[in-house]
């Protein structure tokens, strides 16, 4: 009876904070902001975002991230002049964006079903741009430094399962063959809990 | 869980893989006009050039020694005049090889491929495809910043080259070079040509003599 009754204790207390390893898959889309918002001025739509976190003591949650969203813009038939070099056709233009991070989040309440956190990620992340004509490609790349600050909250629907709305801002530092690139990114995941 | 795990892992790889935007719909969308010059080059102080009736297509068996191939003669004709026609308009007179012209306008063309070495190999060596007098054996001076990749399409490429000055490696310097792509993508259409090698022209008016 004492060993029921500690099972059935210990089940009403899990919640979705309340294990130590919590992964997360998101649904990315990004808004390109600066250079990367001149070079191509639509929204992506196509991107992911995996988190992985360690709840430590203190509402802390620390872990990493990798993610990727590529942006695409399709220019009309058009010269395109750079110094003394002259193309003309449609342009089709592409970025890439990968950040591989580490990161933290202050969770602002654990015990609540919906949990508002904030964090911070800092590593590097991968760009790669390419401006394509016929079969030519411009290719640029980079692997820069990069910081993430993120807001977001998590809604627990089950006792190993949430879901999380975030907005992650990531600035990659000018690096390689680019300025700086950063973009805004909205994210909706699902969060599983690893035992 | 592990399953549930993989199913994700999987799904989130096909999202990859099948939402990555692709391009081309149509071939005329593969239309390029590129053009490239020398700007320390004094065109205007020139004013005749040589042509060659043919153009050389770039099989990639030159190098091994086979004998070179041609565009067949009546699309060649009809380049080589929208050519001839856009140089004239812009003030060159077209010379004979013999007569010690200004520039030598070398023309080449390929149909496909995976010419993946564009300007360690094929950039320096079509020019051996012409005979002596003709730029000597090597094309050089710019290495474009692009990469080629395996689309079946059609490049058409000329050069402008002073053989008069050459490169501190002895290579003839290309003053001016006009490419266009597109132009085998499918059939032979005279129109999209024109277009094309109009266009190439009108985006180098710094070739303009008269």
């Amino acid at each position: 009876m004492k060993k029921i009754l500690l099972i059935i204790f210990s089940f009403s207390c899990i919640n979705t904070f309340a294990q130590d390893n919590i992964i997360n898959f998101q649904y990315s889309i990004g808004f390109g902001t600066g250079d990367l918002g001149d070079f191509i001025e639509n929204p992506s739509f196509r991107g992911f975002v995996f988190d992985y976190r360690r709840l430590t003591e203190n509402n802390i949650a620390i872990g990493v991230e990798v993610g990727w969203n590529v942006f695409y813009d399709e220019l009309n038939y058009d010269t395109y002049t750079k110094d003394n070099l002259t193309i003309t056709g449609k342009q089709w233009r592409y970025n890439n964006q990968v950040p591989l991070l580490v990161a933290a989040d202050y969770i602002f309440s654990t015990e609540e079903k919906l949990k508002p956190f904030a964090g911070l990620g800092v590593g590097t992340m991968f760009s790669r741009r390419n401006t394509n004509m016929n079969v030519y490609t411009i290719e640029e790349e980079a692997w820069s430094f990069a910081l993430r600050p993120e807001l977001g909250v998590v809604y627990d629907i089950s006792f190993n399962t949430g879901i999380s709305a975030t907005a992650k801002y990531y600035v990659g530092f000018e690096s390689g063959d680019l300025p700086t690139q950063s973009y805004l990114s909205l994210n909706f995941g699902i969060l599983y809990l690893l035992y | 869980m592990k399953m549930k795990l993989s199913f994700f892992i999987l799904a989130l790889g096909a999202m990859v893989a099948g939402c990555y935007p692709d391009n081309v719909d149509y071939y005329d969308e593969f239309d390029v006009a590129l053009t490239h010059y020398q700007d320390d080059y004094d065109f205007q102080a020139q004013g005749t050039y040589a042509m060659p009736d043919r153009i050389v297509k770039i099989t990639g068996n030159k190098i091994e020694g086979d004998d070179p191939e041609y565009v067949p003669d009546v699309v060649a004709t009809a380049l080589l005049g929208m050519i001839a026609e856009n140089m004239s308009n812009l003030g060159w007179q077209r010379v004979d090889i013999d007569e010690d012209p200004d520039m030598l306008l070398a023309p080449a063309a390929w149909e496909t491929t995976t010419i993946s070495w564009w300007y360690d190999y094929w950039w320096w060596w079509w020019g051996s495809y012409y005979p002596p007098g003709w730029g000597g054996c090597c094309w050089g001076g710019w290495y474009p910043p692009v990469y080629v990749s395996s689309y079946t399409t059609g490049t058409l490429v000329m050069t402008l080259i002073d053989s008069d000055l050459e490169s501190a490696s002895g290579r003839p310097i290309s003053q001016w070079t006009g490419a266009i792509s597109g132009l085998m993508s499918g059939a032979y259409n005279a129109d999209r040509a024109r277009r094309a090698i109009d266009q190439a022209f009108a985006q180098s008016p710094y070739l303009e003599t008269n």
